[in-house]
């Protein structure tokens, strides 16, 4: 049976003049990895924003079943759907691990009182957090940073750490903003691979990529953006096939 | 010998005392600041409101525990309301709007002679054991009382920082977005930062106004928020023992130039500014040496990029 986790319908955004995103509809099927390609400007990183609740715009979005276009960012991150920054956002003056153990929903330790007066059912739960984010740590590989600022860490690094950080909340699903750009060959190598093995857990991802080739292996659905709106969607063998998807990347980085 | 201990004593007692109310007054404004990210520059309104508060409702037949308990929750209640319509804005609102409101208050106060009989300030109300200790030994009492009461504040902001509480609180300080975009309530986050620096604050106001057994408005000018700034900073900033250690250091400062100033040819009026100068200098020259305060982490310089 196929379930949507996310739809998105007629979804539209201005800037001033500029018409970011311009009636745009999107479904993603629970479990499956979503690539959304397209020039630059063409609207991909303000459709993230959208969904993720820190623009507001026209339009309905519905996620796990619940209305989410009016919610504040923080709350449908609470549904279960966290988004990575195009440019990584690590908390710099905390360390990889403050980063990581931040993360988890429903923390005792976040409520004043129960810091005050149940010291030891708080100390016993950051000892959970910390096993969890050691565990994640292992799992992209970057065990041996869990004592180091974030802000020592590389660009690459600071990528994991992000997706790292965004498995710590236990979501159901993912929105990825370029996970691969700027980073060496063997880095996005090892992204890839990361998302595939989330993505056999059964993990939903949208994946906004530039990288025709890289996104076209991971994903099991590619929607195409151009000028604010979808221009195409289909299997990513369908995409690769589309000459008009082709000569609007050639017009756009030409 | 024994004539300069006799005069000693009491000098380092009162250094002591100062210290240890700037040192939680500066704690609640480290909490707003220095881990939270929040600009107050109206941090002495609510030293005032604890002040009068505590004085008020003892002058009106209360126990001075309620009277410091209902200081302290409505200098608390007034940080809330401060914070409702200011911490969804961008962080300068919140600037803008506490300088605004201690200035205020602080005419309200001058002015509302009904209420807090304006100028003439308040004097005649209860101190902490007043019959029970001998007059001579009062102040050093107070000071145990005081220095108790700072290991307190000092060991309950400690638990908190270092909490998934306060944990939250770091990562707004750097990047809201990255703390609502991991279900993170920032709003509610700052405001109960905002509220706790300010019930704090509220206890400095009525240690103060015990210490000093008499209040008037002119006590709260806006350049007590800058001592708890200067204080913070020179401790170094998102440290609570910087704080202590800052707010020491300041007062000693303070008491130091107030007692040299008879071999300085100043008026009182230019020896305060010559103060402040020498203070500024300090300043700059440690931040030039040490950005991050005595105490501060350089990593979690809050100044920094
Ligand atoms: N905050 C903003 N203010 C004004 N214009 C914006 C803003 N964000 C994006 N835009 C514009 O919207 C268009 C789409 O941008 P964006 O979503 O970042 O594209 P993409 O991520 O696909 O490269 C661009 O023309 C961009 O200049
Ligand atoms: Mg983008």
């Amino acid at each position: 049976m196929k379930m949507d986790i996310l739809s998105v319908k007629d979804l539209e955004k201005h800037f001033g003049g500029v018409k970011a995103v311009d009636g745009c509809s999107i479904s993603i099927e629970a479990g499956t990895v979503m690539g959304l390609i397209g020039p630059n400007g063409a609207g991909k990183t303000t459709m993230f924003n959208l969904i993720s609740g820190f623009e507001r715009g026209i339009g309905e979005i519905v996620f796990k079943g619940i209305r989410t276009d009016n919610l504040s960012p923080f709350k449908i991150a609470r549904c279960g759907m966290v988004r990575t920054f195009q440019i990584p956002r690590a908390l710099t003056k905390m360390t990889v691990s403050e980063n990581l153990m931040l993360a988890p929903k429903t923390q005792l330790g976040e409520r004043i009182w129960d810091v005050w007066l149940r010291p030891k059912r708080v100390r016993e739960q950051e000892m959970q957090i910390r096993e969890k984010s050691r565990d994640i740590l292992e799992f992209f590989e970057i065990s041996h940073l869990e004592d180091e600022y974030a802000g020592a860490l590389s660009g690459g690094q600071k990528k994991l750490l992000e997706m790292a950080r965004a498995m710590m909340i236990d979501p159901s699903m993912m929105l990825l903003d370029e996970p691969f750009a700027g980073v060496n060959p063997t880095l996005a190598r090892k992204i890839s691979r990361y998302i595939c093995e989330l993505h056999e857990d059964g993990m939903t991802f949208l994946v906004i990529e530039h990288d025709i080739p890289a996104i076209t292996k991971i994903s099991d659905r590619i929607v195409v953006m151009n000028e604010g709106k979808v221009m195409a969607e289909g299997e990513p063998a369908e995409i690769k096939r589309r000459r008009d998807v082709l000569e609007v990347y050639i017009g756009g980085e030409g | 010998m024994i004539e300069y201990v006799d005069m000693l004593l009491p000098y380092i007692t009162t250094i002591l005392l100062i210290s240890s109310i700037y040192a939680i007054f500066s704690l609640g404004l480290n909490l707003e600041w220095g881990f939270t990210g929040l600009i107050n520059f109206g941090h002495v309104a609510f030293l005032a409101i604890g002040a009068y508060t505590t004085v008020m409702f003892n002058m009106s037949g209360f126990s001075l525990f309620v009277s410091v308990i209902a200081g302290i929750v409505l200098s608390g209640f007034f940080g809330l309301l401060l914070g409702i319509p200011t911490l969804r804005l961008r962080e300068d609102y919140l600037a803008i709007v506490t300088i605004g409101f201690s200035e205020v208050l602080r005419f309200i106060l001058l002015n509302e002679q009904w209420l807090t009989r304006g100028p003439f300030g308040i004097h005649g109300f209860d101190r902490p054991l007043q019959d029970v200790i001998p007059y001579q030994y009062y102040n050093t009492f107070l000071l145990i009382l005081y220095l108790m009461i700072l290991v307190i504040v000092y060991f309950a902001l400690e638990r908190l920082i270092r909490s998934p509480w306060g944990r939250v609180l770091k990562s707004i300080r750097e990047d809201e977005e990255v703390s609502s975009a991991l279900g993170k309530n920032v709003f509610w986050y700052r405001l109960q930062s905002l509220m706790i620096g300010s019930a704090i604050a509220g206890l400095a106001g009525a240690m103060l106004a015990f210490y000093i057994s008499y209040i008037d408005p002119n006590t709260f000018k806006p350049i007590e928020t800058f001592h708890a700034w200067i204080i913070i900073i020179l401790g170094g900033t998102a440290s609570n023992k910087g704080t202590i250690v800052g707010a020491l250091v300041f007062c000693t400062f303070l008491s130091v130039t107030q007692f040299t100033s008879r071999f300085l040819p100043f008026t009182a009026h230019q020896m305060g500014a010559f103060r402040m100068i020498v203070i500024g200098l300090l300043l700059i020259i440690l931040m030039m040496h040490k950005p991050e305060g005595i105490f501060g982490k350089k990593e979690e310089l809050a100044l920094s990029d």
